[in-house]
């Protein structure tokens, strides 16, 4: 499903060249779900960017579903993004001005849904998520582990074969960091895909396969016992 | 949710910060506004003015403009008998404005007279009363402050007196005339104390009756007649007159008034500018604050023209809304201002500098919606170029 091979990012510093990725080669397989864990400055969301297609390997190939980034235009590139993958941040990243609801039906109008498609299929993610009661809260009304759950919603909408997260639980306190570790349980469990970068030992512990890096690159992988 | 929905959403994030540069876009459509219906109003309501009867030729003195100065035209009754036999005339009439006094009680007050031929008369409107009838030498009509000042209404008696001797204090002819009607002389200034009697006896009140003297004559053409062929003609017949069509006033008028003109294209266009700086720098502040928010929505998969679109968005609704109070507040301001140009001595009280016309308010319209709309260019520009993952990188630090 997912493939990176040989994937290096060098970027200026302050005058340095930095090397965020030394070769780095990663696969993803349908219904995995895998944590990506390491010390800050690892590599780690660098990694997750230029897999989701968000930023470009100095060197190296992506291929998603077949396709090799590389090869894609920006438009087609924002396409694959919209349609093929669902990305979760640190920080949630809401709208604030739009309801729940229409945070999550804004993938999906982008897609070209129908406002009666989205509007149904926004509520029953909302549902899944545990927020269907507040959909018609804004985004700023709603609690850091809602807007999170939200986030998730928004990121499944147009049901994406690979759910990329980076530290989904970062900004979280342990009881709501929980939450969110048993959605994206669930979640695997009813067949999403699921990378995800992360601090969190209990959310790495839950991945059925761990990758570590260091340094830019990975230095070990280890599948759940 | 749409493009434009969004962004007029969006426009509720900073409400202060909304409101206070929906004043600065209301302020500066207003004067764009203004400076718009100054810039046409002239022209238009001169004109207006000038074609308030019909009549669109005037003869006056050569080189004059109507009641310009106080040269006039002998032989007037002539005059007209001549120009009302071209074909391409309907009608013609002379008219003579001069100083006279009218007698109330035991002192004189000074008047505008205004003497007429009522078959052709293309400067009054009757408001109470009656007009007076052709060769109605006992009548007479009083402006409103006229009948004020005389103390008369129509069916009183009132005494005119011309020629006075400043010397003598006393006239040296005099009428009694019954007050048929009470008129609006159309290019009396506010408050101007005018009457109108048959031209023969203004003439005898104003030392003019022995050449038949007129200050100018006016034409109304034939129905099918073209303006221009027929003032063409009698300027032909009149060498000696100035023959104008309004057109030709309307242009001497602007060539008086340039500088209002080029005042309000001045204005106006700084009021533009204003205007689109206001719009271009909020959506600037606004995009530059939500660079994280932008880099995320492109991240997840929402396109360049879908962000440029929201961001133009946000800047229509900025200047659609600030317009809409710029037009309450423009059109408030253009009455104020109107009431105080227009109360300068010497102007039709029937004038006005600011006129609002459908076709030059919906082009100033036009042109503040794509100018800002336009402002919202280069913030869009940079929305949808925001490097995504630089962008977020930095929000994440």
């Amino acid at each position: 499903m997912l493939v990176a091979r040989d994937l290096r990012k060098d970027y200026p510093m302050n005058g340095e060249t930095v090397h965020a990725l030394r070769g780095a080669s990663l696969t993803v397989e349908p219904g995995e779900y895998v944590a990506l864990v390491g010390p800050s400055g690892s590599g780690k969301s660098t990694l997750l960017q230029i897999v989701g297609g968000i930023d470009t390997p100095t060197a190296g190939t992506v291929e998603i579903l077949g396709t090799r980034l590389e090869t894609l235009s920006d438009r087609e590139l924002t396409r694959l993004r919209l349609t093929r993958l669902g990305f979760v941040f640190q920080r949630f990243h809401l709208l604030p001005v739009l309801t729940a609801r229409e945070n999550v039906e804004l993938p999906m109008a982008e897609a070209g849904v129908k406002g009666a498609d989205r509007r149904a299929r926004a509520r029953r993610l909302l549902d899944y998520v545990g927020l269907g009661h507040r959909e018609g809260h804004r985004a700023t009304q709603l609690s850091g582990g809602e807007m999170q759950r939200v986030a998730i919603a928004r990121a499944l909408a147009n049901r994406p074969a690979v759910l990329l997260a980076d530290e989904p639980t970062g900004e979280l306190d342990a009881a709501t960091g929980q939450e969110i570790l048993d959605l994206f349980r669930r979640l695997n469990t009813d067949g999403t895909t699921l990378l995800v970068v992360t601090h969190d030992e209990r959310l790495a512990a839950q991945a059925g396969r761990t990758v570590h890096m260091l340094d830019g690159r990975i230095v070990s992988e280890a599948a759940a016992p | 949710m749409t493009g434009l929905g969004w962004g007029v959403k969006s426009l509720g994030r900073h409400p202060l910060r909304t409101a206070l540069s929906l004043a600065g876009i209301a302020v500066a459509s207003a004067m764009l506004l203004d400076m718009v219906m100054l810039s046409g109003g002239i022209e238009k309501s001169f004109s207006d003015l000038l074609l308030a009867r019909g009549y669109q030729i005037r003869l006056t003195p050569k080189g004059t403009l109507p009641f310009d100065t106080e040269a006039s035209i002998g032989g007037a009754s002539h005059a007209v008998r001549t120009i009302r036999a071209d074909s391409g005339v309907e009608a013609a009439g002379a008219v003579l404005g001069t100083s006279i006094y009218g007698r109330a009680h035991d002192s004189l007050v000074t008047l505008f007279g205004y003497g007429i031929q009522p078959e052709a008369q293309g400067i009054y409107q009757v408001t109470a009363g009656a007009d007076l009838a052709p060769g109605d030498t006992l009548g007479v009509l009083l402006s409103e402050t006229a009948a004020q000042l005389l103390g008369a209404a129509p069916g009183d008696t009132v005494t005119l007196v011309g020629r006075l001797d400043p010397q003598m204090a006393d006239a040296a002819v005099g009428r009694r005339l019954a007050v048929r009607g009470e008129v609006r002389w159309i290019y009396d200034y506010r408050g101007q104390p005018s009457v109108g009697t048959v031209l023969p006896v203004m003439q005898r009140l104003g030392r003019d009756a022995a050449e038949d003297r007129a200050s100018l004559l006016l034409v109304k053409v034939a129905d099918g007649a073209a303006v221009e062929d027929v003032a063409a003609r009698l300027r032909e017949r009149f060498p000696h007159l100035e023959v104008s069509s309004v057109a030709d006033l309307v242009v001497q008028a602007k060539r008086r008034l340039v500088y209002f003109t080029q005042l309000s294209y001045v204005l106006g266009g700084m009021s533009l500018i204003v205007a689109v700086l206001l719009v271009g720098t909020l959506l600037t502040i606004t995009v530059n604050e939500r660079l994280g928010e932008i880099a995320t929505l492109r991240a997840i998969g929402v396109s360049r023209g879908t962000i440029v679109r929201q961001v133009f968005a946000e800047g229509t609704a900025l200047t659609v809304l600030g317009a809409g109070f710029g037009i309450v507040l423009g059109l408030a301001t253009a009455e104020y201002l109107d009431a105080i140009l227009t109360s300068f001595p010497g102007l039709p009280a029937s004038f006005s500098f600011f006129v609002p016309r459908a076709d030059t308010l919906g082009l100033a319209a036009l042109v503040l919606l794509v100018t800002g709309s336009l402002a919202g260019l280069y913030p869009a520009w940079l929305a949808s170029r925001a490097p995504i993952a630089a962008t977020l990188r930095a929000e994440a630090t």
